[in-house]
């Protein structure tokens, strides 16, 4: 028996995937754990691997949207016929000859990288679209595919561009229509969601003399890790959010949510987009460890591997612009988190010290908090408390 | 406007033609006092005589044969064969003989023969008496095929049939001959090769004949419910073919289905959706589907046969199809 490969759920609340790609093709021999293909969700793109040795029998669902549970192919053994799932087999006049010609198993192995609506670089797009693509010189390439099987209808076409009066010449530089894929849709969600929360935002410059000390001699103590102000910073609010458990907070409509750990998110500028993986229990672990599980987390993330489990839980997020040279900024909420702290760069600038004039390598942050969780004060507190943790680490401990 | 039935319809077509001409005149199997199998001819006999209205052996082949003879002969003479089934026994006749004799003949020759058949699942005939073997002869050059739907198109269509010079293939709808609909005071001949747009519509075309008309036109009310705008179109003549009409309604929509009880392969619906692709080609944006029966002899229990013929829903899952959007 053939073993039905379906579509997992990786996360709470996933209701649905994207198959980006197959990684293997129809009679590719494929062993247990190796990655199958692609899959985009709203939160990541990740490879998901096989559950089960034998060849990849055949593909039901070569790309595009599918609902957690269903059956997106077969892996078993060679030559073994699988018929196509109940729930996939569309009801069909009978004397339509289903042509499914077995494939030669001398087939180019690499797939084509396939783009939506198109395989194997075949743009699939009904005659009518491909005359209007045509005729108002629209690339068909550049349209997305909402028929069945991605396939190019006259309105994804006449969705392209501006409607109305058909100029006899687009220019080719005209403005380019990209999809918008998962992870995109899912910031500009989110994002909206936070802008109806109050918010309120606290800004503070910390002396990052002692900090930057930190950094140094937990490098040499570490040399297998770049150890960096992030991971430091990832500890300090880590110990701050357990201090100020009023910080480490949810709101939640009819209750407010205290956590028992920090789990910190880090906002990281992956290629497809903001994504914020976690550190969790970021208070229990060392700089040290902080430090690798951050530098698997972003490594992983710019490659889009990351999993469902590495985004979820967060209950504070740290987002560190100093990196591109950024004074001060201000975040929006990272929901349902009641609170982000912006980080900006470490600039050297003249302070008074007790009556001199002294050069010191300051830092500005910027908290910003859901006022339905937390108030002002709580929060001048915490910042209050990670300043002092900074300019003093010691205290931390 | 008076409302006939299908069947009274038919009746009415011939009952005025051979009141109105000598040369009109019927023959076939049972047809006299019996009115014929399916009824059609109840009450001829006694309005026009034997002599008009003629009961023959059982020989498809010679009934055929005698008819096109006196047809020859300038009689326009009207044979009823009993189901389309029989077709066969008389198709030497028919398309050996009626069908060439004109251009045999270069033109001296004209053969105003109407062969009337019917057939059609619903009633559980089984295999041998329900068979819709239109296409057979509309592959054939020099018939001209006729299969309305309605009682008005059915007695303006058998007229127009019976005053062509040309050999008819006329068919008729055994389960249609119930149904009730309006027709002109007075008989309206239907040009042949003329469609009729029974619903207009904007998302997709069926184009639909027989029985599958009305399943159709349900089909359509269906989809109407949810936002798929329909447009029924019933060929009527399905040679010569109004391509114009069917043409321009697909253009219109962008989307068609062809159906019919006939099974699919190598159906009349084959050949719509080849003039479709070829003249529509840039207009299509989906699949041409096709609906008709499946590929086996029919079936006599009625759950089989149901399960063997399209209905409404057969059309209306080919409607989805055509609409069909990835979310």
């Amino acid at each position: 028996m053939a073993t039905e490969v379906k579509l997992p759920r990786l996360g709470q609340g996933m209701e649905s995937g994207t198959i980006v790609k197959w990684l293997k093709s129809e009679g590719d021999p494929v062993e247990k754990g190796e990655a199958l293909y692609e899959l985009d969700t709203d939160k990541v793109t990740q490879e998901v691997e096989a559950e089960a040795s034998g060849v990849l029998l055949k593909i039901a669902v070569p790309e595009g949207e599918v609902e957690v549970g269903k059956t997106i192919g077969f892996i078993g053994s060679e030559g073994e016929a699988v018929s196509a799932p109940a729930d996939e087999a569309k009801p069909k006049a009978e004397e339509k000859p289903r042509e499914q010609a077995p494939k030669p198993v001398a087939e180019p192995a690499e797939p084509a990288p396939a783009t939506d609506g198109s395989t194997n670089g075949r743009i699939k797009a009904s005659p009518l679209a491909r005359r209007i693509a045509r005729e108002r010189g629209i690339e068909l390439s550049q349209v997305r595919g909402t028929g069945p099987d991605g396939r190019i209808v006259a309105v994804d076409v006449t969705s392209v561009g501006k409607p109305g009066e058909a100029e006899p010449e687009i220019r080719p530089a005209a403005v380019e229509s990209r999809p918008l894929s998962n992870v995109r849709k899912t910031i500009a969600r989110r994002l909206t969601q936070a802008w109806t929360v109050p918010a309120f935002q606290l800004t503070v410059n910390v002396d990052m003399t002692r900090a930057n000390e930190l950094v140094q001699g937990q490098r040499e103590l570490n040399p297998e890790v770049r150890i960096t102000v992030t991971d430091v910073l990832t500890k300090v609010c880590a110990q701050g959010l357990m201090r100020h458990r009023d910080m480490n907070v949810q709101y939640a409509d009819d209750a407010l949510l205290v956590f028992p750990s920090a789990d910190v998110g880090i906002a990281v500028a992956a290629p497809q987009g903001l994504v914020v993986p976690v550190v969790h229990g970021a208070e229990r672990l060392t700089i040290a460890q902080i430090a690798a599980v951050r530098a698997d987390l972003v490594g992983r993330a710019r490659d889009a591997k990351l999993r469902t489990g590495d985004l979820e839980g967060g209950t504070f997020t740290i987002s560190n612009l100093g990196m591109y040279d950024v004074d001060q900024f201000i975040a929006v909420l990272n929901p349902p988190q009641a609170s982000i702290l912006a980080v900006g760069s470490t600039r050297d600038q003249v302070v008074p010290v007790d009556g001199e004039l002294h050069v010191l390598p300051v830092m500005t942050m910027t908290l910003t908090c859901d006022h339905r969780a937390v108030d002002g004060a709580t929060g001048a507190e915490f910042l209050r408390t990670i300043t002092s943790f900074l300019e003093d680490p010691g205290l931390a401990l | 406007m008076p409302e006939l039935s299908y069947r009274e319809a038919v009746r009415d077509a011939i009952a005025t033609a051979m009141r109105e001409d000598q040369d009109v005149f019927i023959m076939g199997e049972d047809i006299a006092e019996m009115g014929g199998s399916m009824g059609v001819t109840h009450g001829l006999v006694d309005e026009f005589g034997h002599e008009r209205v003629r009961n023959t052996p059982i020989s498809e082949m010679a009934l055929a044969g005698a008819a096109i003879g006196a047809a020859l002969q300038g009689m326009r003479p009207i044979a009823e064969i009993m189901y389309e089934d029989f077709m066969t026994l008389a198709a030497e006749q028919v398309v050996n003989q009626a069908a060439k004799h004109r251009y045999m003949s270069g033109g001296q020759l004209k053969v105003p023969v109407v062969f009337r058949t019917q057939g059609g699942a619903g009633w559980s005939p089984g295999a041998q008496h329900a068979q819709q073997l239109e296409a057979w002869f509309v592959h054939i050059p020099g018939l001209k095929v006729v299969f309305p739907s309605t009682p008005e198109d059915v007695r303006g269509l058998l007229w127009s049939s019976i005053y062509d010079d040309n050999p008819v293939v006329f068919f008729e709808h055994r389960t249609l001959y119930g149904i009730k609909g309006s027709v002109p005071e007075k008989i309206e001949p239907i040009p042949i090769g003329k469609a009729r747009v029974h619903r207009e519509g904007e998302d997709v075309t069926v184009i639909a004949t027989g029985r599958l008309v009305h399943e159709s036109l349900k089909a359509a009310e269906e989809a109407e419910k949810e936002g798929i705008s329909v447009e029924v179109v019933d060929p009527r003549t399905l040679q010569p073919l109004d391509e114009e009409t069917l043409v321009a309604s697909v253009k219109k929509t962008n989307r068609a289905v062809v159906a019919h009880e006939a099974v699919t392969r190598m159906g009349f619906g084959a050949e719509v959706a080849s003039v479709l692709q070829y003249q529509a080609f840039d207009w299509l944006d989906a699949p041409i589907e096709r609906v008709g029966a499946r590929f086996t002899p029919l079936p006599f229990a009625p759950v089989m046969e149901a399960f063997v013929v399209p209905h409404a829903e057969t059309v209306l899952e080919a409607i989805h199809r055509t609409v069909d959007r990835q979310s």
